[in-house]
């Protein structure tokens, strides 16, 4: 009979362990709406205008998850024998938020790459306006020089470098890339 | 014998008659009873004998022993104990259960040879697999590293590797969601989603680990596919009277100038018989470990641990409660976090890191911050007739930060300071065990278990969905112990539920719940057989499964460091091991070995696939990686030799060969570690009264290249193989008449440089060059025996 009311206490313990273990499976787990927002470029926006006047070319990439699902990238059209004074934009899409200031702020840590490539290689030079604290080309304002010639395609190339790994020299691009878009080119006459 | 066949016709209606006629009144005896101590405790694995017969028996956990099929007559039976000098009984056998108690006198001289044969007993039938076991005398001699660098040096073992501060054991290929970790007696639920998420264990936790190589998932449940990892804590001090005792561990590495100590204390409450208690704690911290050329930047880490242990043991009670914290926070080498393919492949191509920083203990982003607290509570109560229950409850509370390299551009989230994500992940578990009454020579165990968790992002980013599971379990187990047989069986059942909540659309979209659940069975057969002296051969054929993780599910994003963009595949099927392995095992005068050869086929395989088409995204092209399923193999041999050259040299060798094969495409799996070969010459030198067992170690450590890839998936192919020379000095001095332990070594002495192809850091950075290393252990009060 002891034993008995011992298995039985016993067996209560368990039944109360037991009870430990599915009281808190009440909470669902759903998560909140605003769960897990990061910081994301989600638009990119390069404005192009004319030296000699004229109505700018603006080209907007947008991947607005960042996960490249919906990504739009628009075509650029230069005309040959014509200058342009570039400037590039950056949103963040899940914030709300301009970051093409907090970029000009940390100028130091960043560096925008715009190379042209395939049939518009050699035609299309890009050549950085503005100089960070440490007279290294920072790349938020631009020229873009297309020189005279027949039509053709290309893609330009837009990589922006973080560097708090390796410092900034103006020289290498850094193993962190921010952005990196093809924009397709096509040089109409 | 002049006709067989007319002699084998007549021998079984003979036998039957024979049977019929007396087989129930000839062997229908049995003898029980209990072994005891002298304080009436119960002795457990006690043996008792009947020479004449050459047949035994082992006493159970309660003590109690049943030897079935006896005639009737009079035996002369043997009871003999581990340090415990051995009673010889004669008694007449009688119709009928006959029952005979014995009490044993503890023997003041433990013998050597008394123990040596208790540790060959069980070193011969440890399991039906293979088994690899860290003693706490071994363990101090690896102490303060990772549990993945502690157990890498055991056969079958590797390492996969996340820079110095993160490695995850690997055991005979298989890791992470395929190799349970059982903890104090609870499977540890820790975030395990990816390479570089190691266990989260104290180094220096006062405890034996026994590593069971193999399907194991009868016993441990679903997680237990390809092996367990068991951290069992040292047995708490019961009996009353004992003084207050510890250990005080340290240690110092040159390369990473690590300092480490950790110190336990152990005591009874005298007034207060049968309570038993420990209190423990360790500390680490190190700074950016060193490549041969150069100083890995941002690899530091620090670690503080700590664990309270408290039993109490009355009549047929015992309860033993666990509470332990564990927290870390660990710098990730910078220059693997990497923005897209193209910027991979310019630092694979570079070969070391863009910038060689200098040292130091600072510990920036990307770095991880980690803390999992662990509350057990196990309950055993022993009926008189030897039949036990077991009950057991935990909660584990895991929780995971992980902070990227570089902060927000806009200035109110950097402010936040948020990690890039933050997991948290509640577990309450709770097992129910029955142990039978012995029945003749079978021994068995049923039980059930059951689970629940729930897993929560915090308000950044997310790497899994939040998820709530539930799980429960049933099995059955029996072992039939006869003479120089063990043969055991088991199954068990399982089920899961998970619902979770994944995005719409992967990255985009609602958060939508989902639920999937899964049960299935695993079974074992296996058989232990002494064939002869000092030998043993063992067999075992398993099969387990497990249900897809959350995360081979739902993954959906871009994996830091190797710039993979990882897809899960909702719709996955659960996988199942089908596993048969062979161990030969002896334990001889001068020769120790444990050979094991196995085959193990999955069927649907989880595994992660290069897709065709790579992931172009705003922030550049991604290589794209999806979860899948298909059919494998892993077959492969571990060994372990030992051979006493003489009193003074032993020489030893351990190899790990592992083959793996996806068979639906007959390509070779992913990250299979390479062929391991290690040489150890063992050197005893001649001590004194102050300087005791001074012994040298040298240990050679080859491992071959992994020649079996699939050619253009990985960015780099796999490293070429490598040497390392290893050696290491000990001895016990004594210092005041207390034996201070102090290990001596060097590790990479020829500061080779290598990359190891489980390193996850190899497309970037060398492993770490040589490092000399000083171990102490001091103990305190009376040293554990």
């Amino acid at each position: 009979m002891n034993h008995l009311l011992k298995s039985t206490s016993f067996v209560s313990l368990f039944l109360f362990m037991a009870l430990l273990v599915v009281l808190p499976g009440c909470d669902s787990g759903e998560p909140d709406d605003d769960a897990g927002e990061s910081e994301l470029i989600t638009r990119v926006t390069l404005t192009l205008t004319p030296m000699a006047g004229g109505d700018p070319v603006v080209a907007v990439a947008e991947d607005p998850d960042g996960d490249g699902a919906n990504l739009t990238i628009d075509p650029i059209d230069l005309v040959p024998g014509t200058t342009y004074l570039g400037e590039i934009e950056l949103f963040d899409g899940v914030n709300d938020e301009d970051i093409t200031a907090e970029v000009e702020a940390e100028s130091d840590e960043h560096q925008f790459w715009y190379t042209a490539e395939g049939g518009i290689a050699g035609r299309v030079t890009v050549a950085i306006t503005d100089t960070d604290a440490n007279d290294l080309p920072i790349g938020l304002t631009f020229t873009v020089t297309v020189t005279a010639g027949a039509a053709t395609t290309g893609t330009l190339n837009v990589v922006l470098s973080h560097y708090d790994e390796s410092p900034k020299t103006g020289t290498d691009r850094s193993d962190e890339s921010d952005i990196d878009i093809d924009f397709p080119v096509t040089l109409v006459l | 014998m002049r006709n067989p066949s007319l002699s084998r016709r007549w021998l079984f209606p003979v036998v039957l008659l024979l049977w019929s006629t007396f087989g129930g009144s000839l062997l229908a005896q049995t003898l029980h009873g209990v072994v005891r101590a002298a304080d009436a405790s119960p002795l457990p694995g006690a043996n008792i004998y009947l020479s004449t017969l050459q047949r035994g028996a082992v006493t159970d956990p309660a003590g109690l022993y049943e030897i079935d099929n006896l005639a009737v007559g009079t035996y002369e039976v043997v009871f003999s104990f581990i340090g415990y000098r051995s009673e010889t009984r004669t008694v007449a056998i009688s119709p009928g259960r006959n029952r005979l108690e014995v009490t044993l006198q503890a023997d003041v001289v433990w013998t050597e040879e008394v123990l040596v044969a208790a540790e060959q007993e069980s070193r011969l039938t440890v399991d039906t697999r293979s088994v690899a076991i860290l003693d706490a005398a071994a363990l101090d001699e690896v102490r303060g590293q990772t549990l993945g660098e502690t157990l890498e040096h055991l056969p079958g073992m590797t390492a996969l590797q996340t820079g110095p501060s993160i490695s995850k054991p690997v055991v005979r290929g298989l890791h992470s969601q395929r190799v349970l970790v059982l903890n104090a007696g609870v499977s540890q639920e820790g975030q395990q989603w990816g390479g570089e998420h190691a266990p989260e264990i104290d180094p220096f936790a006062p405890v034996r680990i026994e590593v069971i190589k193999g399907v194991a998932g009868v016993e441990y449940g679903v997680g237990a596919i390809g092996g367990v990892i068991r951290l069992e804590p040292l047995e708490l001090p019961y009996i009353p009277g004992t003084a207050l005792r510890g250990q005080f561990s340290g240690n110092g590495f040159s390369n990473n100038r690590q300092g480490a100590a950790a110190l336990y204390l152990e005591g009874v409450a005298n007034r207060l018989p049968g309570f038993g208690w420990r209190a423990q704690g360790s500390f680490r911290k190190a700074g950016d470990a060193q490549a041969p050329h150069y100083i890995i930047p941002n690899s530091a880490f620090q670690e503080q641990n700590g664990a309270l242990t408290l039993g109490y043991r009355r009549g047929a009670w015992n309860f033993l409660g666990h509470l332990s914290h564990f927290g870390t926070e660990l710098g990730i080498f910078s220059g693997a976090h990497i923005g897209n393919l193209d910027d991979l492949l310019r630092a694979i191509e570079r070969g070391q890191p863009s910038t060689i920083g200098t040292f130091g203990f600072d510990i920036g982003p990307p770095k991880q911050l980690i803390t999992h607290d662990l509350a057990s509570l196990r309950s055993r109560y022993t009926l008189p007739t030897g039949a036990r229950f077991e009950v057991q409850y935990g909660f584990q509370r895991n929780h995971r930060q992980e902070f990227d390299a570089h902060r927000p551009y806009s200035d109110s989230l950097a402010a936040l300071n948020r990690p890039a994500f933050e997991l948290s992940l509640l577990s309450h578990s709770v097992e129910a065990r029955f142990h039978h009454r012995p029945v003749g020579r079978f021994f068995g165990v049923m039980g059930f278990s059951g689970m629940n968790q729930l897993n929560v992002n915090g308000r950044s980013g997310f790497l899994i969905p939040n998820f709530r599971s539930f799980s429960g379990g049933a099995f059955a187990r029996e072992t039939w112990v006869n003479g120089d047989w063990q043969v055991e069986a088991g199954a068990r059942y399982d089920y899961r539920w998970v619902r979770a909540w994944p995005r719409e659309n992967g990255g985009s979209g609602d958060f939508v719940p989902r639920v999937n659940d899964y049960g299935s069975l695993s079974a074992v057969l296996g058989a232990i057989w002494q064939f002869a002296p000092a030998w043993s051969l063992a067999t075992n054929l398993g099969t387990a499964w497990r249900p897809p993780s959350v995360n081979e599910h739902y993954n959906f994003g871009v994996h830091h460091g190797t710039a993979q963009f990882e897809i899960g595949d909702p719709n996955l099927d659960a996988e199942r091991s089908l596993g048969i392995d062979v161990t030969l095992r002896h334990d001889g005068t001068s020769t120790r070995l444990e050979v094991s050869a196995y085959s193990t086929q999955f069927q649907q395989f989880i595994y992660l696939y290069p897709d065709p088409s790579p992931r172009v995204t705003i922030r550049g092209t991604f290589p794209t990686f999806r979860y899948a399923q298909a059919d494998a193999r892993l077959t492969g041999f571990d060994a372990s030799v030992e051979y006493d050259l003489n009193r003074t040299i032993t020489l030893g060798m351990v190899s790990s060969i592992v083959r793996g094969q996806n068979l639906d495409d007959d390509e070779p799996l992913y990250q299979m570690p390479g062929d391991r070969l290690r040489l150890v010459g063992h050197i005893n030198l001649s001590g004194s009264k102050t300087v005791r067992e001074p012994h040298f170690e040298v240990e050679s450590a080859l491992v071959a290249r992994q020649t079996r890839f699939t050619a253009g998936v990985d960015y780099a192919e796999p490293p070429p193989g490598y040497h390392l020379l290893n050696a290491s000095f000990a001895t016990d001095l004594q210092v005041n008449q207390t034996p201070v332990h102090v290990h001596l070594s060097v590790q990479n002495a020829l500061d080779t440089v290598y990359r190891d192809y489980l390193s996850r850091f190899r497309y970037f950075i060398d492993d770490p060059g040589r490092s000399f290393v000083l171990r102490l252990s001091v103990p305190i009060g009376a040293p554990r025996v």
